[in-house]
């Protein structure tokens, strides 16, 4: 009898053990993964505060970073057809036929690739069209954008075609003439 | 609120400057704008209106710089 509760004895201690292992087991794998956790939280808290500091960089509160020389890549944004569709809309510029069509009073432009028409009157049937090409300074602009150049720039100052018809150098928007040198 | 100077390049448009128009200094805004027209030709228009401006004022939230055409 004596043998039998004995084992009986050994049995139940053996079994409590073996759950009380468990239950330490688990609660150190419960103590490493928070651990971890709190570690990938910290990683992450060190990522925010570093974009939060150049955000501050880029946008100080009382006063302004430039990038004209080195250029930035954060300053990237849209895409050229995007500028150019944008510049479309701001200066009441419509689609016609592989360019746009810009209206200034009597006068209408049209914007294509690499060169304008102009109808000096565009309610007079007889009146025939001008063409002259144009490009920008910067030849690897994309076309959207000198699409878009010279649609503001006709708006501001329709005056600019004959400028660039003519032929003699590159022009501000304001129409003084401009060489990169100067 | 945050203004923006931008320009076209070859990969877009691209932000020359950023500021807080209401604590800015705008003669220091028209001042690096002004090197920058000198070395360029690139001059400012406001991208609400799509008019040329004379000079940037704490009116105006994003201004494009544009550059010179030639015609050929």
């Amino acid at each position: 009898m004596a043998p039998a509760i004995l084992s009986a004895i050994a049995l139940l201690a053996l079994i409590v053990w073996r759950f009380a292992l468990t239950g330490h087991q688990r609660e150190l794998m419960a103590r490493e993964i928070g651990a971890l956790r709190r570690q990938d939280n910290s990683f992450l808290e060190q990522g925010r505060h570093i974009l939060e500091r150049a955000a501050e960089v880029m946008v100080g509160s009382d006063r302004f970073e430039h990038a004209s020389d080195g250029v930035d890549s954060a300053g990237w944004k849209d895409d050229p057809k995007t500028c150019l569709l944008r510049i479309v809309a701001i200066t009441g510029a419509t689609k016609m036929g592989s360019g746009y069509a810009l209206d200034v009073g009597v006068t209408r432009f049209q914007v294509c690739g690499s060169y304008v028409r102009r109808v000096q009157d565009v309610n007079n049937p007889k009146c025939a069209y001008e063409e002259t090409c144009f490009y920008t300074a910067d030849k690897s602009m994309p076309k959207a954008e000198q699409i878009a150049t010279a649609l503001l720039q006709l708006k501001s100052n329709p005056a600019l075609f004959d400028s660039w018809a003519a032929q003699s150098g590159a022009f501000k928007a304001d129409g003084q003439s401009f060489s990169p040198g100067e | 609120m945050t203004a923006k100077i931008q320009t076209f390049s070859s990969h877009g448009d691209m932000t020359l400057l950023e500021y807080d128009p209401a604590t800015a200094d705008m003669d220091e805004v028209n001042r690096v704008l002004a090197e920058y027209e000198a070395k360029t030709g690139a001059q400012p228009f406001d991208m609400a209106t799509g008019e040329r401006i004379e000079k940037v004022t704490r009116d105006q939230n994003e201004v494009l710089m544009v550059h010179p055409i030639a015609g050929g």
